[in-house]
């Protein structure tokens, strides 16, 4: 029994050796009250760490969070910010959920980076801390409090539980060498397409963008994105989505590969415009034409056009898990990253040229100017012209239901 | 014979295009920007992607140091473990045999996943989330039946006399171990030790559910990248992977090697 009873005591030994190895760090964290002034929130979240759970799948994105806001965050408040790149939302909140099951009080992720059908689903489950955003100066002070597209995420009223961060827009690209007058409208589109066939084509939804282009579809045939805000029976949908298909598939034999099959990512129909082989692509982001001229990728031609009557757009925001060990911190960076001089940053594109959150007719007239100056090139339409033409998302379980129509109506037909 | 021989190079040279191919492809995504038809080769040169490794904002050290602990401690763990596994399930026989070896290889088949949603509930009983001891439990669940079996083919071919023998000449079950089975089990061990570091080395999901994101590894940072396509953060940081990986396997097999021989020239 000599070598049973040796393994054993080895077993023992490693296990201890790691626990001692292991740093057992528990930051207990002063518990957050209701009645806290901002003050004392700041005093609380002075010198913690906050860890900050969220997509690390984009180097501008990192790159803003590493090299402007943390450096910032440490030298104002003496604050850590622990960027965790997660690969999908989703899994964090499959983490916040056990941990709720098992009534884990003081989890590690403070903050994550949320919209549409995750926010719809933490909300549902009380995955998320109360309602924070009215306790946060900047938010009081720059931001449009009745704005729908910031009240509402992908048709579900956000409560005071998420703070809007930022905004993206669906935005159609050209490579203005090729095209003189891109399309205004979809009606135009198909036009547009029969003269040119073979140089126009979308990703396969559910691709994410494709998916996109499928709802600014819709709008487009039915004339307005009203009906889309709240959820729709069978009926009324089939009402709505008969017209769609029947547009989608006279376009099909004019499509690139005559539209006998589709790109299968955005990636891959950014790739055969960078080719040259279609002239027209798009994107849920109006700066990416301006990034990717810069990677080398577009060509220097490439600029953007939104439809006449207005493209999707959506607000992405930040929320605090209910079992955050951190909320005083997690509070503080937010609202620093809802401050003027953070969204100005993150709106230029050498750090990652996406659209602001805030109010900019509440900007303090040097920020205006400062705004003015900030260049971004000829390839992103100014954001008076994509503010103009913004209308809000549909509810998230049509996003579904329509990426599951346009695989029988259209890619079966 | 000389024409085998040629078709024997050729081979070899297709062999190592088609593995090194990659790799090369890696290097110069990692490097270059704006490789588009109709160009044969990339066109400008960018090293932004390894100046962000370098620059220590990428975390790039943390997440070394953290993934070998890891894959260090479970694969002692995994060893300590498999080795009377092993014995057992090679050299006796009992009731419910069948049994006990297919919940030992179970984690093969079963996606780890579905244990790990258990396995996350008894860990923040412990209060182990969080930790790299947590992390390092959870990473035993995938890693351990790569060890199992190798270490399982090599009991079966120990024959039971080679002890018995050394028993006769005196030996104690320490020196019949460690002279008689050890050496017999060494490429064993060293298969299944260089296994159960790489799946360690290659968990996400388990990674992030029970790390929470406190234990950062290499594929935390890494997996991100690549599966929202950006091919040259992707192809940074894989390369970085590959060399952490690939050095780790050369280290351990060397210093077994070594530990091999030295065995052998030892008079017993």
């Amino acid at each position: 029994m000599f070598k049973g009873r040796k393994i054993q005591w080895l077993s023992v030994i490693t296990l201890l050796l790691l626990v001692t190895g292991c740093s057992l760090s528990d930051p207990v964290q002063p518990e957050l009250k209701a009645n806290h002034s901002w003050q004392e929130i700041t005093e609380l979240a002075e010198t913690t760490q906050v860890n900050m759970h969220i997509w690390g799948g984009s180097e501008a994105v990192n790159r803003y969070l590493d090299e402007w806001v943390k450096p910032r965050l440490k030298k104002t408040y003496n604050i850590d910010l622990n960027r965790v790149p997660i690969q999908d939302t989703q899994d964090i909140l499959q983490k916040l959920r056990i941990e709720k099951q098992a009534g884990k009080k003081s989890g590690s992720v403070d903050m994550i980076w949320i919209n549409g059908e995750n926010f719809k689903l933490a909300k549902e489950q009380q995955l998320l801390s109360s309602p924070f955003v009215s306790r946060l100066p900047h938010y009081n002070q720059y931001y449009d409090q009745t704005a729908k597209d910031m009240i509402f995420d992908f048709g579900e009223p956000t409560e005071g539980l998420e703070a809007p961060w930022g905004k993206s827009q669906f935005v159609f690209f050209y490579d203005s060498a090729k095209v003189k007058k891109p399309p205004q409208t979809l009606a135009e589109l198909k036009e547009w397409v029969t003269q040119n066939p073979g140089k126009f084509t979308y990703p396969a939804p559910p691709d994410f963008t494709g998916s996109a282009f499928i709802r600014q579809a819709l709008y487009e045939t039915t004339g307005s994105y009203e009906p889309f805000t709240a959820e729709l029976d069978e009926s009324a949908l089939t009402r709505y989505t008969s017209p769609l298909w029947k547009s989608l598939n006279e376009m099909k034999p004019f499509l690139w590969r005559d539209g006998k099959t589709y790109p299968e990512s955005i990636a891959k129909l950014d790739q055969l415009y960078a080719n040259g082989e279609v002239w027209l692509t798009m994107g849920y982001d109006p700066a990416k034409a301006a990034n990717q001229i810069q990677k080398g990728h577009f060509p220097k031609t490439t600029r953007s056009f939104v439809l006449k009557n207005g493209t999707l757009s959506n607000t992405h925001y930040l929320a605090i898990p209910f079992n955050a060990s951190n909320e005083a911190g997690a509070l503080v960076t937010i609202n620093e990253l809802l401050s003027p001089a953070a969204q100005m940053t993150k709106y230029d594109p050498n750090y990652w040229g996406e659209e602001m959150a805030l109010d900019i007719q509440k900007l303090s007239s040097e920020d205006q100017k400062r705004l003015r100056e900030i260049d971004r090139g000829p390839a992103v339409l100014p954001s008076e012209v994509l503010a103009k033409h913004r209308v809000p998302e549909t509810s998230a379980k049509l996003v579904e239901q329509l990426e599951q129509g346009w695989k029988e109506h259209v890619a079966k037909q | 014979m000389f024409k085998s021989h040629k078709s024997w190079a050729l081979l070899q040279l297709f062999l190592f295009i088609i593995i090194l191919f990659p790799f090369i492809m890696m290097l110069l995504f990692s490097f270059f920007t704006g490789w588009s038809w109709p160009h044969l080769f990339p066109q400008t040169l960018n090293v932004s992607a390894w100046s962000y490794l370098f620059s220590g904002n990428a975390g790039v050290q943390e997440a070394i140091t953290n993934s070998l602990v890891i894959a260090f401690s479970a694969t002692a763990v995994n060893l300590l473990l498999a080795l009377p596994a092993a014995h057992a399930l090679a050299q006796h026989t009992f009731a419910g045999k069948k049994i006990v070896e297919a919940l030992l290889f179970a984690p093969l088949i079963i996606p780890p996943f579905v244990a790990m949603m258990g396995l996350q509930i008894t860990l923040i009983q412990w209060n182990l989330t969080d930790t790299r001891l947590g992390v390092t439990i959870a990473h035993l669940v995938p890693t351990f039946p790569y060890l199992l079996r190798p270490l399982y083919t090599s009991f079966t071919t120990l024959a039971s006399e080679w002890n018995a023998q050394a028993r006769l000449l005196g030996a104690s079950r320490l020196q019949r171990f460690w002279y008689v089975s050890l050496p017999h089990l060494m490429p064993g061990i060293l298969a299944g030790v260089m296994l159960s570091l790489l799946v360690s080395f290659s968990q996400y999901l388990i990674t992030l559910l029970i790390g929470g994101g406190a234990i950062k590894t290499l594929p935390l940072i890494l997996f991100p990248y690549i599966t929202s396509g950006d091919l040259r953060m992707g192809a940074t940081f894989s390369i970085l992977f590959t060399a952490v990986t690939l050095s780790i396997l050369f280290i351990v097999e060397w210093c077994l090697k070594r530990f091999y021989k030295h065995r052998h020239t030892v008079p017993m």
